[in-house]
């Protein structure tokens, strides 16, 4: 009986093995086209003509703040002979329920093209109106450079901003904003970050 | 056994989700949205239907010593495929399914299928009862995620955890009503002791 279960176990293995021999090119394929598919929602004025890059990965020195994960991975966006702009991953390490993994796209000029909450785990109804799929709370960034606002606008309308908290959710908008903010901060007397090699 | 009674069994009187209750965690976790639901329930059942009919095959190749690693090796190697399969073709779907997918490996209701029936009966049978008994766990999930995903609009604690308790309560509760209407119409049947023990919800004793 033994036997039989090691045979069994053989055959599940190679079960899986087939399934995933088959699987594992298209696996690659898909996870790629969801990368770039969302990369184009994301980035779309500047794809008109321009195309996404390979990420590069730029380490960053102590001075970087919490919002940005070093090294940052900062993938370009070039048309034919050079960067037009940069699509940077960050996160708001202060969200309600843990940290929100979100994405920059900037343009040439740190001009924000697009912001999304890429992944988190915000009290549905309520802390999850970041979502686009939710609400265009997100959207109202698009467009804004980092000095087009005092130091002290870049924050939710509670604490003095001028960006609109939602009711019964100030901490999400919050985290988001104020992470942001930060995030424009840094590359504004950074912007070598955003080189992508062009 | 009749077949009739294999479809009605899944369907209705012994569903899974609401008189079996098995498979309850991805039940009330997933049924936050339509698309979760219609994935997770995809998914299962799926995994439902060939595992009872791989069970099925190899049912006079297993003694008692090796038969529940073997069944998990079976299902385990099921849920991988279904895994790799939605990865696949629905890269989307596999991200906010998330860990309970691959959590389909623990759900009751594929070893509870193994253990009651498909160990014991023929693969049509098997087979059969792997389509209803999934397509019972599909239809409560994808309820459940309906109603949530239509009441969260005005009430946000459907779409919260309690929510999907409360939800599933009420539906539990439908089906009781519905069955004790029928009931008064239809001769009462003997059932036996074995069967019984299926039962959560309802008439226990």
């Amino acid at each position: 009986m033994t036997f039989r279960l090691a045979l069994f176990g053989l055959i599940a293995s190679a079960f899986v093995g087939i399934i995933y021999v088959i699987t594992e090119p298209m696996i690659i394929e898909s996870k790629e086209k969801a990368r770039i598919e969302r990369l184009y929602s994301l980035a779309k004025p500047l794809l008109t003509d321009g195309k996404i890059g390979n990420p590069v990965y730029k380490v960053l020195a102590t001075d970087a703040p919490v919002s940005l994960i070093n090294p940052l991975p900062v993938t370009p966006i070039d048309n034919d002979q050079l960067q037009i702009g940069a699509v940077i991953p960050f996160r708001a390490v202060e969200g309600y329920s843990g940290t929100i993994k979100l994405l920059l796209a900037l343009d040439l000029e740190q001009r924000i093209v697009g912001v999304r909450a890429i992944d988190h785990k915000e009290t549905p109804g309520l802390g999850d109106k970041i979502d686009t799929q939710k609400t265009d709370w997100i959207l109202q960034f698009n467009g804004l450079r980092y000095e087009d606002l005092s130091p002290t606008a870049w924050a939710v309308t509670k604490d003095g901003g001028q960006f609109d908290s939602f009711t019964g959710a100030t901490i999400t908008p919050r985290a988001v904003v104020d992470a942001l903010a930060e995030t424009l901060g840094y590359f504004k007397t950074h912007p070598q970050v955003l080189e992508g090699g062009k | 056994m009749k077949l009739s009674t294999v479809w009605l069994r899944g369907l209705w009187d012994q569903n899974p989700g609401l008189i079996q209750l098995l498979g309850l965690c991805p039940l009330l976790a997933v049924s936050n949205t339509v698309d979760n639901a219609i994935g997770l329930g995809l998914a299962t059942l799926f995994v439902l239907v060939m595992s009872n009919a791989s069970i099925s095959l190899i049912r006079h190749l297993v003694d008692e010593a090796i038969r529940l690693p073997a069944f998990v090796l079976v299902i385990a190697a099921l849920t991988t495929s279904a895994e790799l399969l939605i990865q696949a073709f629905d890269y989307p779907l596999y991200q906010s399914l998330g860990i309970f997918l691959p959590l389909i490996v623990t759900n009751c209701l594929i070893l509870g299928r193994a253990e009651a029936l498909a160990r014991q009966e023929p693969l049509l049978i098997s087979t059969m009862d792997g389509i209803a008994q999934g397509l019972g766990f599909f239809l409560v999930l994808v309820s459940l995620g309906a109603i949530r995903e239509w009441v969260s609009d005005t009430l946000i604690l459907a779409a919260l955890p309690p929510g999907a308790f409360i939800a599933l309560g009420m539906l539990i509760a439908i089906h009781q009503v519905i069955q004790k209407t029928l009931n008064r119409f239809r001769p009462k049947t003997q059932l036996s002791s074995k069967e019984r023990r299926v039962r959560t919800t309802g008439d226990i004793s």
